[in-house]
């Protein structure tokens, strides 16, 4: 009989090595975990842990690189036609574990531990694949909720989904949530016990907001005389910014302004026509997707940046104004909640409600003492809370935790 | 749902006549996982990790990952002393494929029918991802067993020349067990 290879695990190695799996890793950027796995994985490794992410891969992308000190390996993400997204994540899926599997068994056979942390369910079926073939601990952060994005589970195609979420959170070891809404919500829509998941936000790197833009850049969407009030994100139904068009008349009503909305998707051209019933499309610009120096340089001139979502696990935009020294309105809705402290660090407003929106903006416009407090204030949250070294070193806490406590357990790839 | 249950239960009860333990991992709905003896054979019948699905490919995927998780408590309870996988359809590709790397575990993949012939040549994406599937399999087994040589050629035409791994053995013939045995020897030997 022909024996397989045992690895040997009799010497629990000192430092355990973190494989990553996402589906996004810049310059592949989608939503916004690609942006989360860059900054998080760079900053665990100037912390001295081992990260290795595998990714999908992209156009004109190495298949690998170091990236400052992180291994990435971009695998192909299965290019063919398929029926359907989730038909494709479950294709790409299979891709990534045949990669990933012979990265791990390379670092099994010389008794390395690997602790696989996944980033929501799109590539869920690979690290739950990994976790048991080679019985190494899984982490997952769960982003955000399909619960959460659509407003519930209403077809069979997004309950896929939430089943898919909801294995995940099942089969892993810990999960991380990035705010206390987030973590009540995959607590009550999974019955995940709440002593399972860890509060960990996002954050932002401040430094690379701070960098001064050519002064032509404000005219480009603005005219002198205009204050310029200004949308970064998706242009989805949760990002509400129906809500922010329909708010759009009653700031004009007292203030000259421009609304600069950037970003794409399957709302815009409704939200083109909403501007243009309402007669305010020449008030309003929608830049479509920018690059990322334009972006950083709009937050430095905006007079205001504003984030009216109707649904927000955490809400990166608003950290990103708020390092762009930019005052935020913000809804007070999920993790947004949590970042922006009412006539402190922002104002918060109700969401779906146009009128308290525009009277958030107005009260930031028409107050420039007010204005600059909330500036200053908002700063200084993001440099003491939100940093990456400090985000970075509570993922590694928790790595930590499962560690040594998969060190205890009995659960291992070979009984030795 | 079709005759490959009739297959394998067929083969796994001459395999045992045979002396050859035999652990068969499948799908049943509700099913625990936990291992029942039957008639000598020894089955865990395993549940789909989500319960709703939009097509066969994601729901096959998924029910993969629970074959892969299963059977990698099969081989860690058995400390490594498991001979080879033999997987049956495109339905078990990609957990036979996935274990046979990360066990260093030999593949044999038997194939009962092609999707070009179940579809009638369709080309929609759902065929094109059940094809690319099957051609995996084809490409990463070590030895493939089919039961005609028409099979044989039919691969040959859609999936490459693959031939010399492929082993025909008729369920009809009167050596069958036999043969099927000759071509797992083979495979343990690639």
């Amino acid at each position: 009989m022909k024996k397989q290879s045992e690895p040997n695990l009799s010497c629990v190695p000192e430092r355990f090595k973190v494989l990553m799996l996402s589906w996004e890793f810049p310059p592949r950027v989608i939503g916004g975990i690609a942006a989360h796995v860059h900054d998080l994985s760079i900053a665990m490794n100037k912390l001295g842990i081992d990260v290795t992410v595998v990714t999908c891969d992209f156009p004109g992308a190495k298949s690998y690189e170091d990236v400052d000190g992180v291994h990435v390996h971009r695998v192909d993400s299965y290019k063919f036609p398929t029926p359907n997204f989730a038909s494709w994540v479950f294709m790409m899926n299979l891709n990534m574990q045949r990669y990933a599997i012979e990265l791990v068994a390379e670092e099994v056979r010389r008794g390395q531990v690997i602790l696989i942390h996944c980033h929501d369910w799109l590539v869920a079926n690979a690290a739950i694949s990994l976790k048991h073939i080679f019985r190494m601990p899984l982490l997952a952060t769960i982003h955000s909720t399909e619960y959460g994005r659509r407003g519930g589970i209403h077809s069979d195609y997004q309950r896929l989904i939430h089943q898919a979420e909801a294995w995940l959170t099942k089969e892993a070891w810990r999960v991380i949530c990035c705010s206390n809404y987030m973590a009540s919500q995959v607590n009550t829509i999974f019955n995940l016990p709440r002593t399972k998941i860890d509060i960990i936000p996002n954050a932002v790197n401040a430094t690379n907001f701070a960098p001064v833009p050519p002064s032509h850049l404000r005219t480009r969407f603005a005219e002198d005389d205009e204050k310029l009030v200004l949308y970064v994100g998706r242009l989805v139904y949760e990002k509400g910014v129906s809500v922010l068009i329909d708010s759009v008349s009653r700031v004009l009503q007292r203030v000259n302004a421009k609304f600069v909305i950037v970003g794409d998707g399957y709302m815009k051209d409704r939200l083109i026509d909403q501007a243009q019933r309402l007669g305010i499309s020449h008030k309003v610009c929608f830049t479509g997707f920018l690059n990322d120096q334009d972006v950083k340089g709009l937050y430095r001139v905006a007079d205001v940046c504003v984030v009216p979502s109707l649904y927000e696990p955490f809400g990166i935009v608003a950290l990103e104004a708020m390092a762009s020294q930019t005052p935020v309105v913000a809804s007070g809705v999920g993790g947004l909640s949590e970042i922006i402290e009412h006539d402190e660090t922002g104002v918060s407003v109700y969401p779906s409600d146009p009128e308290s929106l525009a009277r958030g903006i107005l009260r930031l416009l028409e107050d420039d003492g007010y204005s600059s407090r909330l500036r200053r204030n908002g700063f200084l949250k993001v440099v003491n809370r939100y940093d990456w070294e400090r985000v970075a070193g509570e993922t590694g806490d928790v790595c930590n935790r499962v560690f040594t406590e998969y060190e205890k357990a009995s659960w291992k790839p070979w009984k030795v | 749902m079709g005759e490959q249950a009739v297959y394998v239960a067929t083969l796994s009860q001459s395999l045992v006549a045979r002396d050859v333990d035999v652990h068969v991992v499948t799908f049943q709905d509700g099913g625990d996982g936990a291992i029942h003896e039957l008639e000598g054979i020894k089955v865990s019948r395993i549940t789909n990790p989500i319960e709703t699905h939009v097509n066969i490919l994601t729901w096959d995927l998924a029910l993969m990952t629970e074959f892969e998780r299963l059977s990698s408590d099969i081989l860690y309870s058995a400390k490594g002393d498991i001979d080879l996988i033999d997987a049956h359809e495109w339905t078990c590709v990609s957990a036979a494929l996935l274990l046979k790397r990360a066990f260093n575990l030999p593949f044999l993949y038997t194939i009962h029918s092609l999707e070009e012939h179940r579809s009638n040549f369709a080309q929609d994406p759902l065929n094109i991802a059940i094809h690319n599937l099957e051609h995996l399999g084809v490409v990463e087994a070590d030895r493939i067993l089919v039961k005609s040589p028409w099979m044989k050629s039919q691969i040959r035409r859609i999936h490459g020349d693959f031939t010399t791994k492929i082993d025909v053995v008729s369920a009809d013939s009167p050596r069958w067990i036999g043969e099927v045995l000759k071509t797992y020897e083979k495979t343990k030997r690639t």
